[in-house]
Parts: C-alpha cells; structure tokens; sequence
C-alpha cells in the first residue's frame, strides 16, 4: 500500500479484470452476431434464399433515430422487452418475444433505456398506430392521451390555417379547440422511426411467447384503444368515452375506481364482481344505471343469467361522490367500450334522475329487488 | 510567518487552488438544481416550457445528472483530495497555476458538454451524454489535476498510507481508466449491438462506485479521526474493505441489466457480487459508526461531522438497499421504474455530497481563517436532511408503487400506473425546491468566506496568485 506504483498497479487489476470480462469477454462472446434467418436447416447452417433478421431500417428511420436519441426520449422510454420470468413485458403486450441482443445488430445508435416512465417502445410498430396518430402524440400527447405525462413537441411542427390532406388535425383536450399543423421533415423521421420499431419475427435463438387467450388483454386493449381512435366515433362520444374511462379508471380522489372490481376490460370476476361487457344491466335500462352509479347496489343480482351476491358502495373516491357531468361520461363509456354498443348518456339525464331521488339517505344502496320493475 | 505551523503553510498553498474548485463546484450545484427542479416541474405538469427544444424532459435530466457529477462532483473532488492528500502527505500544494488552468479547461469543457446536449448532440451513453468533442479537453485536463495531486502524494512525509489516501488515491486513478476504457469501447473501436449497453452501464455506474464514493469515503476516514481525536475503530479492517470494494464494485454494477437482451451471465455475475458487497459495506459502516458512537455527543455538536455521519449512515442504508434490489425476484418488481432515481440521489446527494458539505465545513475556516456563521450552517444542515430524506422517500415509495402497478397487465399505462405515482412526483418537485434553497444557502455561505469583499475580488486574486 505504500508503494504507489505497486498501489496503482493493483488497483488497475482488480478493475481490468471486470473490463477483461464485461468488455473483451463479451465481445469476444457475441460481438460477432449477424442477422439470421427466423430457421436454420437441421444441419445448424443457413437455408438458401432464406430472409435474414433482423433488416436494416430505411434511411429515413436511421436518421429518426438519430432525432430519438437526440431529443433525449430514451429517458423515459426503454426499447427492451424483459425475459418472461424476470419481467411482465410480454404479458403486458410490448412484444411477441424477449428482445435478444442479435435484434440489435444493425443499429447505430442502441438506446435500451433503463426507466420506464413511458411504456417500452421496442414494439411500437407492431401496435398498429397510424402515422396520423403518432403525429398527433408528438405534437401533443394530452390530445389524445389525457392522462399522459409526455412533452409536447410542437416546435416540430407548424401551424396551418388552410389544410391540405396530409396536414395532421389535433383537437384539444377539452374538445373545441380544433388545429392543423404540418408536420416537419424530423416529425416525419420520428415517425417512420418508431413504425419501424418491430421485433416480429422468430430467431434460431427465441421464439413467440405462447399466449393464453386470456393473457391477451393487453393487446387487445392497446388494439381496442386504436380502433376507437381511428374509427368514426363522433368527436363529442369520443370525448365523453375517453373522460369516462379516465372516471373508471382512476384510483385517487375524484375518480370512480370501477376497474378494480369490474377489471380494466370490463369483464368483471367470476363469482364475484358481475361483467359490465356485454351485461344486459348496461345495455339496458339508463334510469337504474345512474341510480346504481349514485348509491351503489347491495344483495343478491342476476346479469346475463348468473347470480352474484356482493356490496357495491356508491362509486366515487370519497364514496357517492360522482358529479353529473362524470356519471353520464363514465356510464357512456361503459355502455360503448369492450364490444358494447348504447346509447351515451347525458348530464341532463342523470341531473333529472338525482332530482327525481331527492329525499332519499345518502349513502342508502338499492337492491337489485328495488330497481327491477314489478312485474 | 515562520512561526506558523506546518499545518498553516499547507492550508496557505492549498487556499488558491481549494477556493477555485470549491466556487466552481458551488455554481455547478445550483445549476444542477436549477435543472432538477426543471425536470421535476415538467413531470408534474407536461406543458411546462413545452415549446422549448432546448429544454425537453429527457435534456434536462441528463444535463442534470452531468452537472451534479462532473461538475459539482468533479470540482468537489477536486479540492478535496487536494487539500486531504497535502494534509496527509505535510506537503504543500504546488503547480497551483497549472492546477487552475486545468479546472478552467475542465469546467469550460462540461459548460459545452452542456449546451452540446441542451442543443441536441446527445451521445446517449449512460453519464456519457456530452458529445465527444469535449472528451479529450475533459480528459487531459483531469490528467494534469491528477498529475499534481500524485506530486503531492510522492512529496509525502511519512511513508507509511492511511486508509483515505488509499481511497483518494485509487479514486483519482479510476477515473481516467474508466473514461479511456468507455472512449475506446464506444467511439474508438465501437463495439456493435447491445455490447455497447453493457459498456456504456458498466461506466455510469462505475463511475458512482469508482469516483464518487471512494472520495467521500476517504473524507470520512480522515475527518472521524481528525474531528474526534480518536482512532478508527477496527482500523485494521480498513485494508479488507477497500480491497472488497476495488475487486467486488467493478462486477456488481452490471446487475442493472437482469433480462435484458444481453448474455444471461453479465447480470448474473452482478447479482452474486452485489451479494458479495454486504463485506465492504460492513466493513466500512463498522469502521466509521462503531467510532463515531463512542463519542456521539461530540458528533452532534460538530457540524462537519454530523454531515459526515449523514452521509455514512446514508451510504450504509443505501448500500443495504442496493443489494436487495440486485436480487432478481426483486429487480423485477423495482427495475425500471424511478426506484432508479432513489438509488442516484441516495448515493450522488445522501452520500457523497453530504459528506462533501462536511468536508468543506471543515477545511473552509481553516484555509481561510474565516468562520461560517453557525445558524447558517445549521440551517443549511437541516434544510438538507429534510430535503434529502423527502425526496429518497417519493422516490421509494413512489417506485416500489410505479413497479407493482406496472407488473399488473390489465392495468392501463399512462391514466393507471403511470397516474398513480403522479403524486410523488409532485413531492419531488417539493424536495427539489427545498434542496435548491439549502445549497443556495450552502454556496453563499461558501462564497461569502472565500470572497468577503466580493469588490476586491481581482485586486485579491492577484495577490493570492503570486504569493
């Protein structure tokens, strides 16, 4: 120790042997890896004119990801999907298959991130997002994400007064506020950068992850999500939809909290907490809808022919806190997500049923007996 | 003058050089915090600054992260080891021109590593952001500050080392090896695919293992002792702990990766030395609080101290933490999420500065033969620890929550798992407020005892440099 060429010469030791391992080793390991075909012949060698994988990106993708990695969007977005039993990353449908290092070959720039404050993006182009709508969360995410905390980017875009088809049409959060921009030369690179995020093919190495069918509902979600987007739902329905789920599926104050017994896909728990897709108490009558949304619900209930006998405080975080406004937005939402299809329910509809209430204890629940019209 | 103390004519030599990097460091302190606060305030409301290109989340965070470590941790390293190494050796501080024009070099190069990243030329490495023109300005002049504190070193009186000129020194020498070691593996001879990952996470992380902390644990050994008047408890472990940490940290940095696309041995082996490292952190938590509780009173009542046991409590618990979170049934839970930020604060402000802050307490009246005020450092003191302890516990909680949430698949990303740890993000906007006004605190109390009559600032300048 009281030597300093012998102290510098063991403390360069003790660090080049991990830098033997980490750096030479791994290198020495897998710094060779060449894109393979999804097969291999039985022999171990590559079939003729067999695709290879993965492929290079376009020129346009490379230099978006040069726009990715300079704006700095690997802070919060991680582009690696996680071995099944050290992560939930398939589960939660960001990809088919673990990412194995061959997947990043042929990149420039490899940007796998460490922290997720935004999902993984290392399949987003698998997610069937238009170009449209990926222009519309660059340019800002709020108008079509409510709930979503990532940055606006409108200095790569430009405002326009007179459209063009190709021109991007962003209507703001509360609905009124309708823009056009055009988007630049980077927006568009951005773009066909992230639809070539995809790892959807088999190497010799990793295969698809069997899915259960009931594991697919993240996929499916995300899928749903973009249809709804995509499709021709009327602005106003879309709005009420997008504000109920917002209702439905928010834990803390002034929020519903449904998700928690009836699930994020509104398919209820067997046994315990009835479904809403597909229930004919929610395609059915509004009136006991809202009632049940105002006070909760008790006892025994029959939906779609099953029996379920549990207590449902008044919805609402404090409980039978609901406003109006969020009844009507949530009740829309439940009535028109997960493959249904009703009528949306308004302010005014649900303001005439607390009118009709009045009187009645706060708190004080129904039974399905009270709200079933005797027959 | 002859009468003075050989004591008193090291602190003379070292007063130019520690004053330089110790105001360095303190500007680069606020405008770290400046820059955290930014980021946390974006987090908490998206269109904050939006229309700003300069100034996007994922910017500011990095400029963040590179201002706290290379130039408040830089210029903190800086002037302490210098002074703490001159101390131990009895030896004066010399080539303190070269010393200051290397630190200009050294701070003008992170000022552009800085803009360079603010305005787009992100490298992307892990604690590598800044754009690699300004490597070679970083490193040469890191070389030539290193250079004259081993000319220090040699100088030494006693032959014999103590336990912080081990760490200081190893320290000191780390970090160029690190830097070359990344240089090379990413720009020189670029290694393809995710080698670059593990290459580039190896030197973030290592670079908080190999040069932050060994420097504010060689503080710690010199100012228990030194404070107390009392040796290192069980000093003789000393020498065992610093071994573990020099063979054991380089390996157990790569755990980060746990089922990455990456060769299942790289995380694996990070696991087991990150188990491995409970000895290190042991020894040095024994050596440090089994001395400082024989005399806790004296602790309480000296401020440099009780900054300094902070930061070896801090790095004791931190450290502990770590080591659970290195287990894989763990890591899927936590990686990924802002736990990350718990562990970056915890070690580069629960740690390392706190302990910084106490060092510079310490050696500041003696070098200038100026007093802080006390309320004013106590004030800083709390500020800090309320500060510190407000933000580690948003980033904990609101990690352990963001990690269970997201393992939850029917659990929608942005309005249900994401939502949900919107509130501590909003406590760490808080705690960012706090820590920003504590080292504004921190730095004027600094500035005002190194330049008391900020007027006379050149005409002291010059004196002071040819003195």
């Amino acid at each position: 120790m009281n030597n300093l060429a012998k102290f510098t010469i063991g403390i360069f030791l003790t660090l080049g042997i991990a830098w033997l391992a980490f750096v030479v080793g791994a290198r020495e390991q897998y710094g060779d890896l060449v894109p393979s075909p999804q097969v291999l012949d039985e022999d171990g060698s590559i079939p003729a004119d067999a695709d290879l994988f993965p492929v290079d990106l376009t020129g346009m993708a490379k230099q978006g990801a040069e726009e990715y990695a300079s704006l700095g969007c690997v802070t919060c977005h991680t582009q690696q999907v996680r071995r099944v039993e050290t992560g939930f990353d398939v589960e939660r449908g960001w990809g088919k298959r673990p990412s194995v290092p061959r997947d990043y070959v042929l990149q420039d720039h490899v940007l796998l991130g460490n922290s997720r404050i935004g999902p993984d993006l290392a399949n987003l182009g698998l997610r069937e997002y238009s170009d449209e709508w990926l222009h519309q969360h660059l340019f800002e995410p709020q108008s079509i994400i409510p709930s979503s905390l990532c940055p606006p980017s409108p200095y790569l875009y430009q405002e326009i007064d007179e459209p063009v088809p190709s021109d991007i049409e962003i209507t703001g959060a509360d609905g009124d506020d309708v823009r056009n921009v055009r988007p630049s030369i980077r927006a568009n690179r951005l773009v066909s950068y992230l639809q070539s995020l995809k790892q959807d093919y088999e190497l010799p190495e990793v295969a698809f992850v069997e899915q259960p069918a009931d594991k697919e509902i993240a996929t499916q979600e995300i899928k749903d999500t973009t249809a709804i987007v995509s499709s021709s739902v009327p602005d106003w329905l879309q709005q009420q939809m997008d504000a109920g789920k917002e209702v439905y599926m928010k834990a803390a104050a002034g929020g519903g909290m449904c998700f928690t017994c009836h699930q994020p896909n509104g398919e209820g728990m067997a046994g315990q907490f009835p479904p809403l897709a597909g229930s004919d108490w929610v395609l059915g009558d509004k009136e006991r809808l809202i009632k049940i949304s105002m006070y909760g619900l008790m006892g025994e209930i029959e939906v779609n022919g099953v029996k379920y006998n549990n207590v449902m405080a008044p919805p609402g975080i404090p409980p039978g806190s609901l406003t109006d406004d969020q009844i009507a937005n949530v009740l829309t939402y439940i009535r028109n997500d997960w493959g249904n299809s009703a009528s949306a329910v308004s302010a005014e509809e649900v303001a005439a049923v607390r009118a009709s209430l009045e009187g009645r204890a706060p708190m004080q629940m129904f039974t399905a007996a009270e709200l079933t019209p005797a027959e | 003058m002859t009468t003075d103390s050989p004591d008193k004519i090291i602190d003379r030599s070292a007063k130019l050089v520690f004053s330089f990097f110790l105001s360095s460091a303190g500007l680069w302190l606020l405008t770290a915090a400046f820059f955290a606060y930014l980021a946390a305030a974006k987090l908490t409301d998206p269109f904050f600054l939006s229309t700003c290109e300069f100034l996007t989340y994922g910017k500011i965070k990095v400029a963040q992260a590179n201002a706290f470590v290379y130039g408040w941790g830089g210029n903190a390293i800086f002037a302490v080891s210098l002074w703490i190494l001159a101390r131990l050796s009895q030896a004066e501080v010399r080539g303190s021109f070269f010393l200051i024009v290397a630190g200009v070099i050294w701070n003008l190069a992170i000022t552009f590593g800085l803009l360079g990243i603010l305005d787009g030329h992100m490298s992307g490495h892990e604690m590598l952001e800044m754009p690699t023109e300004v490597w070679p300005a970083m490193l040469i002049s890191y070389l030539i500050i290193t250079f004259l504190a081993l000319v220090i070193h040699r100088s030494r009186q006693i032959k014999e080392t103590i336990a912080p000129q081990w760490f200081i020194l190893a320290a000191l020498l780390w970090f160029p090896a690190l830097f070359l070691i990344a240089w090379h593996g990413l720009e020189i001879n670029t290694a393809r695919g995710t080698l670059q990952t593990v290459l580039s996470m190896w030197y973030g992380q290592s670079l908080i293992w190999l040069w932050l902390t060994p420097v504010a644990l060689g503080a710690a050994y010199y100012l228990i002792p030194a404070v107390l008047g009392r040796t290192i408890d069980k000093y003789y472990l000393a020498i065992f702990g610093f071994w573990c940490i020099a063979a054991l940290a380089p390996w157990s940095v790569v755990h980060h990766l746990e089922g990455g696309p990456v060769p299942m041995w790289i995380p694996a082996i990070g696991t087991v030395m990150s188990i491995a490292m409970v000895f290190p952190i042991a020894v040095a938590s024994t050596n440090f609080h089994a001395t400082a509780f024989l005399d806790i009173g004296k602790v309480w009542d000296s401020l440099p101290l009780r900054f300094v046991i902070f930061g070896t409590l801090s790095y004791t618990v931190s450290s502990y933490i770590g080591v659970v979170f290195s287990l894989p049934a763990v890591a899927k839970i936590t990686q990924f999420t802002i736990i990350n930020e718990f562990h970056f604060n915890q070690r580069v402000y629960g740690f390392f500065s706190m302990i910084i802050f106490g060092a510079v307490y310490f050696a500041l009246p003696r070098i200038t033969g100026r007093e802080i005020p006390i309320g004013a450092k106590s004030f800083h003191f709390w500020t800090s620890t309320f500060g510190v302890l407000l933000l580690l516990l948003a980033y904990l909680i609101g990690g352990l929550t963001h990690g269970v949430l997201a393992g939850q698949p029917s659990l929608e990303w942005s309005s249900a798992v994401i939502g949900s740890i919107q509130p501590y993000f909003l406590i760490t906007k808080i705690a960012f407020v706090i820590l920003a006004f504590s080292q504004l605190v921190f730095v004027v109390n600094v500035w005002r005892v190194i330049f008391p009559n900020p007027l006379s600032l050149l005409a002291t300048g010059n004196k002071e440099a040819s003195v």
